[in-house]
């Protein structure tokens, strides 16, 4: 362990947002930064392995996870842009055998491993200073990152430190919001219904901005939003603590 | 994806009312749980203790059982052993015929649906009269059971005013669910009295007096076992307690979870048939302990289903149940439990998609009262499927395409570099409406347009003009 | 069946524990009990019963009367309130049977469409403000069943705390818990009062019993 005061952090950014999303990526950093660590992306890095893990494919899951695993375990901590990758990640240990080396690394990097917005909040007691932003949002829970990793309460407190930005409530706030990973895919039309009432949830809280903590649930629920004609602007929440809010999601750069 | 599966799902999404209904029941069942469990600051511990209760007894199944046997025997019980759905259906027949019984009241029980005993009983000619208000309905439809705890679930209170208006004898008026709850009364009332055979399920087996508990709230439990001369119970061998007081704590946990009452209106514990004195009461009482794939379910992994109260909270929960409704699902059991257990019952082949139709958002597994990790185990089947190559070709060739580029993270790179900016060609104003390979998605959903360089190249090019 | 008997049996049988041992386990989960019950219920057990009776979660009525000899008189004001007929069947309980029910016509045999039955509960819970009643040849099961208004006597003093309060070491044929009138939710999940059973339960608790613990005491911490 490096001084306790300036951890060495590893950035693992997610194939979704790496494809999907970059500022996100920038967002972290910057994030990470403020709060008094050091960071670096490795740069071998590409996907934790979910799909093949969440699709029962463990072999494959565990393949991705090895190459994870040796990737990030050099670092202090490992910090994550999403409930569900990093969920994934500190549950690597079951897709090894118990007592294995490869078990016995999968665990002491899972216990390294954080989701971005606790990590901020948790164990860098971070507080975002000199952000404003005008606006009314509202805020979706991700499921992974909810009841695997119990992430509720430190987006709030992050966001809340935010001026001029207005919290308004989201009925149903801890429901799935229909994404799922490759659940969207292969079953499109149950997801669709789930979205479909996730959306009008959304627009009813009157909310100018959807905000939320995991990149794919949001593509999930600004996709639906925007089919529906809805003005709702959905914005990862790091992007909005970080003070780089510019383009929404499917807003041309 | 099989074509079963997303042929029911899809005409259960393509009717409004259904949903209409759907939301009608769970709805309020969501809204009265929560503020059962609000004012039971104590529900965690309960849960926790509930959920021993249960490891407990199906770690000493065997015990139990024979406790709960040799007790149930002593009080003048006949108890029967049934392997199979189809070895407890001939059971019940058997008995049915050999007390020469015309005529059957049943009192709900999910094990008898689980067994296809209406069906039996109908093979066999005997008259059938299903007391619970919902399965009565179900049985006036000619229908299948959507929900464990409301079977008719999928019927809005329209609906059935119009059944009852076209099948009840009476002339009651049918406008609310008071008078067809009145109409049902007095179109059953007869009946119970008339039965020769009752036949429950049983909510728990208590193996230190050989007793068996059925909760109701409508008391049809009661007239359906009280006056007919046999009453038959078939129940599942994991409903086992150890005593009265060990199904006490779990009643807390059941009647909260199911309905958001404290409890059940008529919570009864029979043990054996009719005593000396006795002015009512059933001449014979028979239990019929039917193992149908639990103790399989207890040796391949699946021992936590076993604690499973059928208490329904996580169908109410479920995102996915409350689009679809229960007859999507094609077993006994719908919703994450059911998705749980149907492989078990219907073979993996026929129902690899339940285990898969399912988001793992966790909230059954939160809201279990006896915290049975249902996502897990949904996991354990996605594994299994998988191995025995069950899910769909197109599925193994593009997660193993991925796998073999994600393992390499220069080709993964160039892959990337090449892909983005292909997708922004079918982008207009930052959304894709369409796309080829991604009709899954913009079906029902724009995609953001990505960026013409991902995450990785861009900070590569950040840290290399940093350098500089 | 006795193969499947052994069958099920045998799939189960894994290393044997002692039945000294599964015994001690049983009871040290039921040791976990008290701190797990609703802490929510204080005062005397009859008070607390009371109470919780008239809940609209319960949706019951209740009174209370000095002497069980009130009884008849606490039964034909419900009968005058209620506009019904003085025609009751009575439970065949000593303890009734002794009672003057002047100006009503008591028989013992209830009908499938019973009007009005009176009965005499062998306890309460106030815990759930649910009536224990045992089967036996003063306690015919469908007595709390059959009639369309139930009236249940019941001693202050034989209302116990909580639901474990109750349970006898050698039952009777039928044991059941009474906790308010018949109900369903089937149509849309809502709560519609009066099913197969009763749809009106009014209990008339006899006398008080101001000496017992109150019902917070006996739930350790
Ligand atoms: S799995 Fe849990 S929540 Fe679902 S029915 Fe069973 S006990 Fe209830």
């Amino acid at each position: 362990m490096a001084a306790a005061d300036r951890p060495h952090v590893a950035l693992f950014v997610t194939c979704l947002v790496d494809a999907m999303r970059p500022p996100i990526g920038f967002a972290a950093i910057a994030l990470l930064e403020a709060a008094g660590c050091t960071v670096s992306v490795p740069a071998a890095q590409t996907c934790c392995g979910q799909p093949a893990r969440n699709s029962g494919d463990r072999a494959g899951a565990a393949d991705l996870a090895a190459h994870t695993i040796a990737l990030l375990e050099p670092f202090d901590a490992v910090v994550v842009p999403s409930g569900s990758c990093a969920a994934t990640i500190i549950q690597y240990p079951e897709l090894f055998d118990a007592g294995s080396a490869w078990h016995a690394r999968a665990t002491a990097l899972a216990g390294r491993t954080h989701e971005l917005l606790s990590y901020l909040a948790d164990h860098r007691k971070f507080i975002p200073a000199g952000i404003a932003l005008q606006a009314t949002a509202t805020y979706h829970d991700s499921c992974s990152g909810l009841r695997e990793l119990g992430v509720a309460a430190q987006p709030r407190a992050l966001l809340g430190a935010v001026a001029g930005l207005a919290l308004l409530p989201l009925d149903g706030a801890e429901t799935c919001c229909g994404f799922g990973g490759t659940f969207c895919v292969k079953y499109p039309a149950i997801s669709n219904a789930i979205v479909d009432e996730k959306a009008r949830a959304i627009e009813a809280t009157g909310a100018g901005l959807l905000l939320g903590g995991d990149l794919g649930c949001l593509m999930n629920m600004a996709g639906k939003l925007h089919r529906r004609g809805s003005p709702v602007r959905a914005y990862p929440a790091a992007e909005i603590l970080a003070g780089m809010a510019g383009p929404a999601i499917g807003e041309p750069a | 994806m099989s074509a079963d599966f997303t042929a029911r799902a899809g005409a259960a999404l393509a009717d409004p009312t259904l949903k209409i209904a759907i939301d009608r029941t769970t709805i309020t069942a969501r809204t009265k749980r929560a503020s059962a469990i609000a004012a039971w600051p104590e529900f965690p511990l309960a849960r926790a203790l509930g959920r021993d209760i249960k490891d407990h007894v199906i770690a000493h199944l065997d015990h139990y059982l024979l406790e709960f046997e040799a007790n149930a025997i002593a009080s003048g019980a006949r108890v029967h052993w049934a392997e199979t759905a189809q070895q407890a259906c001939d059971i019940t027949v058997a008995l049915c015929r050999a007390a020469d019984a015309r005529s059957v009241t049943r009192s709900k029980s999910m094990l008898g649906e689980e067994i296809g005993l209406p069906h039996a009983l109908a093979q066999a000619g005997i008259e059938r009269v299903e007391t619970d208000l919902a399965e009565h309905i179900i049985q006036l439809a000619g229908e299948r059971p959507s929900h464990i705890i409301w079977p008719a679930l999928h019927k809005t209170r329209e609906q059935v005013g119009e059944l009852f208006a076209r099948e009840h004898h009476g002339a009651l008026p049918l406008d609310t669910a008071e008078q067809m709850m009145a109409s049902a009364r007095r179109e059953l009332r007869e009946k119970f009295l008339a039965a020769d055979v009752g036949i429950s399920g049983a909510n728990f087996l208590i193996a230190d007096t050989g007793a068996v508990c059925t909760v109701t709230n409508e008391g049809n439990a009661e007239l359906t076992t009280t006056p007919p001369r046999l009453h038959i119970v078939t129940a599942g061998i994991e409903k086992l307690v150890p005593s009265t007081a060990h199904a006490m704590s779990l009643l807390r946990l059941l009647v909260r979870s199911a309905t958001g009452a404290e409890l059940t209106q008529y919570t009864s514990f029979h043990r054996g048939p009719r005593r000396p004195g006795d002015t009512d009461g059933p001449t014979e009482f028979h239990i019929i302990l039917v193992d149908n794939g639990r103790t399989r379910m207890r040796a391949e992994g699946l021992a936590e289903m076993l604690r499973c109260l059928r208490c329904g909270a996580c169908l109410n929960h479920c995102v996915v149940f409350r689009q679809i409704g229960g007859h999507a699902y094609g077993g006994t059991y719908p919703g994450p439990m059911g998705a749980v257990i149907t492989p078990i019952l219907d073979g993996l082949a026929a129902s690899h998609d339940l285990p898969n139709a399912c988001t793992l958002n966790g909230q059954c597994q939160e809201v279990c009262p006896v915290a049975i990790p249902l996502p897990t185990l949904l996991r354990g089947w996605r594994d299994r499927s998988w191995r025995e190559g069950l899910e769909p070709a197109s599925l193994r060739g593009s997660l193993a395409l991925w796998r073999f580029v994600a393992r390499r993270p220069a080709l993964y790179r160039a892959a990337t570099a090449l892909a983005l900016p292909m997708m922004r060609l079918f982008a207009r104003r930052g959304w894709i409406s369409a796309m080829p390979l991604a009709g899954g998605w913009t079906r029902h959903r724009d995609l953001p347009a990505p960026p013409a360089r991902g995450f990785m190249a861009q900070y590569a090019a950040r840290q290399k003009a940093a350098r500089r | 069946m006795t193969d499947a008997r052994a069958a099920i049996l045998a799939r189960l049988a894994g290393h044997r524990t002692d039945q000294a041992t599964i015994a001690a386990q049983a009871a040290a989960l039921l040791d976990r009990v008290g701190p797990t019950r609703p802490d929510r219920v204080r005062g005397a057990p009859d008070a607390v019963f009371l109470q919780r009776l008239a809940s609209p979660a319960i949706g019951a009525t209740g009174e209370r009367i000095a002497t069980l000899a009130e009884l008849p008189e606490a039964v034909s004001r419900y009968l005058a309130a209620h506009a019904l007929p003085p025609l009751v069947a009575v439970q065949p309980h000593p303890e009734l049977a002794g009672l003057a029910w002047a100006g009503i016509a008591t028989h013992a045999d209830i009908t499938p469409d019973e009007a009005v039955a009176v009965g005499l509960a062998h306890g309460g819970i106030a815990e759930t403000a649910s009536l224990v009643f045992h089967s036996g040849a003063h306690s015919p099961t469908l007595f709390a069943f059959l009639p369309m208004h139930h009236i249940v006597a019941l001693h202050a003093h034989s209302v116990r705390p909580w639901l474990e309060d109750h349970i006898a070491a050698d039952p009777p044929r039928n044991v059941n818990l009474v906790t308010g009138p018949s109900g369903t939710t089937d149509i849309e999940g809502t709560l519609v009062r009066g099913a197969h059973g009763p749809g009106h339960l009014h209990v008339v608790m006899i006398g008080s019993n101001n000496d017992a613990d109150p019902v917070a005491a006996t739930r350790p911490a």
